[in-house]
Parts: structure tokens; C-alpha cells; sequence
């Protein structure tokens, strides 16, 4: 391949993930906004609130720091907390770990893994060409983590205003993640193991939720989905092949 | 902000990362020597099933909408299920995210 044509394909490597990851904006943007203004009226500056999207970038456990912060709690236990949210992220990177083909990029890239990032990566790198990978996840990564820092930048200087002008927007937009999570996970149900599995774990995550432990709730239902993956049994075929 | 509390997140930042990174280059190096000893890639088969799991749990738990009334609920529903239709016509990811969201706002109009 020339050098021209191993440009192409990188930028449009890039170009792929950036198109890939905008339904990721309407469900960010909102909550970063909320983000921003909650941190503002916990008393942090502008450039204060920038700094936690920026450099810990983990949408509930930022609520939890600030919040926590502002409440006058011990700023170890702050942190404590904070990483013990963010601890479902230990099973993201290995799960895409077959798809990323060498490159020193991936350990700096791995600030970019949320929950949304990974299950946009998971369901479209083993679809893409080995050499479009790390240009998709950086083009994905980036857009996401630069809406976020928009968004929380926008929340802190005109969060307030924003909110009374369109509430709506605020309940609506946010269905772009359920939404786009669907689409990632209903190619999965490829057998009624699968199905019920899958759906065991969404019900629990639901229920998880309602009751207050969203957080939580992530590894515990995806645990619950995969003891019941491993526990049911495949219809035995003929042969003794399942 | 004091210098105790930009050191606080400092630390919620660093160690966010490092549990972003640790499991990768872990995953990285067991997938380099299982290549080296049997020729071949080989990642835990429980591994392949936690991540859609993960994924479907995010799912689960994004469900919940922010007004927790019947409108919220049907339009829930309803986002859903356009969102399944044109995606199984489609099979592409803007579109029925587009459509769902569309939806959503639809019926959240239509009853309150």
C-alpha cells in the first residue's frame, strides 16, 4: 500500500469512528451539561469542573466526587469511592484486547474506555480491517471525550439557563443511549441460550437501578447474565454436539 | 480549589486510568504468550460472554427514564421498539437511534 492510500484509509479509519460514535453525543451532552452545572453549585470554578471531566471522565462517579466534596466529606474517601464506581471498567479493556492489533497508542487511548466507548468498540472492531482500528477508536474515543468537556463546560457557564429554556431536551436526548446500547446488543441474540441470558441481565440491571444501585447494578447483572449463559445447557443435537 | 483537593483528583484520576489500562496490558501479555506456547490467540471463554453481558446490563440500567411516570415508561417502550424495527431493516446504527430518539419524543409530547 502507498503512502498515500495508507493516509486514506487512516483518515477514513478516523472519519468512521467519529460517524459511529455520534449517537454517542446526544446521550453525553445532556448529562454533561447536568454535570456542569451541579459542580458550579457545589461551588467548583469553571476550570475546576473542566479538569475533573477532562481528567477523571467518568460521568457518576464525577456526580459522587463533587458531590462528596461539597458535602465535606474525607477527600480520601472521595476518592475511595470514586474508583470503586469506576471499578466495572477492569473488564472492558481485556474484552477487546483480541481486537486491538499492536500499537503504542492503545495504553494512552485506554483513558477513552467508558461504558459507552466499549460497547460501540466491542460490536464494530471485530468488523473493521486490523490497520483501521486504532484511527476508528481514536476518532470514537476522542469525539466522545471532547463532548463530554464541552458539555460540562457549557453546564458550568450556562447550565441554568439551558435547563429552563428546554427541559425537554434535557429527558429526550438522553434516550440516545438505551437506544444505541439496543443496536449493539440485539445482533447478540443469536440463540434462545443468548436470549434468555441477555434479557435475565438487562431485567436485573433495570431492577438494580429502580433500586438505587445503578452503579452497582453494571457488573452484578452482567454476572447474573453470564451464570445463567453458563448454567443453561444448549439443546444436545444429534452426535452429541451442542 | 486547595492543593489537597486538586491532589484528591489527581489520585480519581489516575487510578480511573489505571484500571482502564492494568487489565489491557494484563490481557495483552497473556495473549502474547499463548500465542508464543501454542501458536494460537486464546482468551477466556467466560471473557467472551461478560462482554455483551456488560453491555446488556448498560442497556438495562440506561432504561430507567428521567421522569419516572407512565409517559416516561410508554415512551420508553415505544423508543424501543422503533428503534428494533428499523434497525432490523436497516442494520445500520445512526438511523434506528435517530428514529428511536424520534420516538421517544413523540410520545413524550403526545401525553404530558
Amino acid at each position: 500500500m502507498s503512502d498515500h492510500d495508507s493516509a486514506t484509509s487512516a483518515a477514513s479509519a478516523w472519519v468512521g469512528g467519529v460517524r459511529d460514535s455520534l449517537p454517542l453525543l446526544s446521550g453525553y451532552i445532556p448529562v454533561a451539561v447536568s454535570f456542569g452545572l451541579v459542580a458550579t453549585q457545589a461551588g467548583f470554578s469553571s476550570l475546576e469542573t473542566l479538569a475533573i471531566s477532562g481528567l477523571i471522565y467518568a460521568g457518576a462517579s464525577q456526580f459522587v466526587f463533587v458531590g462528596m466534596v461539597a458535602g465535606g466529606a474525607p477527600l480520601w474517601l472521595a476518592v475511595a469511592m470514586t474508583l470503586l464506581i469506576n471499578l466495572r471498567h477492569v473488564v472492558y479493556a481485556p474484552n477487546l484486547a483480541p481486537w486491538l492489533p499492536p500499537s503504542r497508542w492503545w495504553p494512552w487511548l485506554m483513558h477513552g474506555l467508558t461504558d459507552q466507548v466499549f460497547a460501540l468498540a466491542l460490536a464494530r472492531l471485530p468488523q473493521l480491517a486490523e490497520r483501521q482500528r486504532v484511527g476508528w477508536f481514536c476518532g470514537a474515543a476522542l469525539l466522545a471525550w471532547l463532548s463530554w468537556i464541552a458539555g460540562s463546560l457549557l453546564g458550568a457557564l450556562a447550565g441554568e439557563w439551558l435547563m429552563t429554556q428546554w427541559p425537554l431536551l434535557g429527558e429526550v436526548m438522553p434516550f440516545a443511549l438505551p437506544a444505541l446500547f439496543l443496536v449493539l446488543v440485539a445482533p447478540r441474540f443469536t440463540s434462545p441460550r443468548w436470549a434468555l441470558a441477555l434479557c435475565v441481565c438487562i431485567v436485573a440491571a433495570l431492577a438494580f437501578t429502580l433500586g438505587g444501585l445503578a452503579n452497582v447494578g453494571i457488573p452484578l447483572a452482567a454476572a447474573l447474565g453470564g451464570l445463567c449463559f453458563f448454567t443453561l445447557r444448549a439443546p444436545r443435537l444429534p452426535g452429541g454436539q451442542r | 480549589m486547595s492543593i489537597e483537593l486538586w491532589l484528591a483528583l489527581l489520585a480519581g484520576a489516575l487510578g480511573t486510568y489505571l484500571i482502564r489500562l492494568l487489565p489491557l496490558l494484563w490481557m495483552q501479555r497473556r495473549l502474547r504468550h499463548s500465542r508464543e506456547r501454542a501458536g494460537t490467540e486464546s482468551t477466556p471463554a467466560w471473557l467472551g460472554v461478560l462482554g455483551p453481558m456488560m453491555i446488556a446490563a448498560v442497556l438495562g440500567v440506561s432504561l430507567v427514564p428521567r421522569t419516572l411516570d407512565s409517559s416516561g415508561w410508554y415512551a420508553t417502550g415505544l423508543g424501543l421498539l422503533a428503534t428494533l424495527l428499523v434497525w432490523r431493516r436497516t442494520r445500520s446504527l445512526g438511523l434506528p437511534v435517530v428514529v428511536g430518539v424520534a420516538s421517544f419524543a413523540a410520545v413524550v409530547l403526545l401525553l404530558r
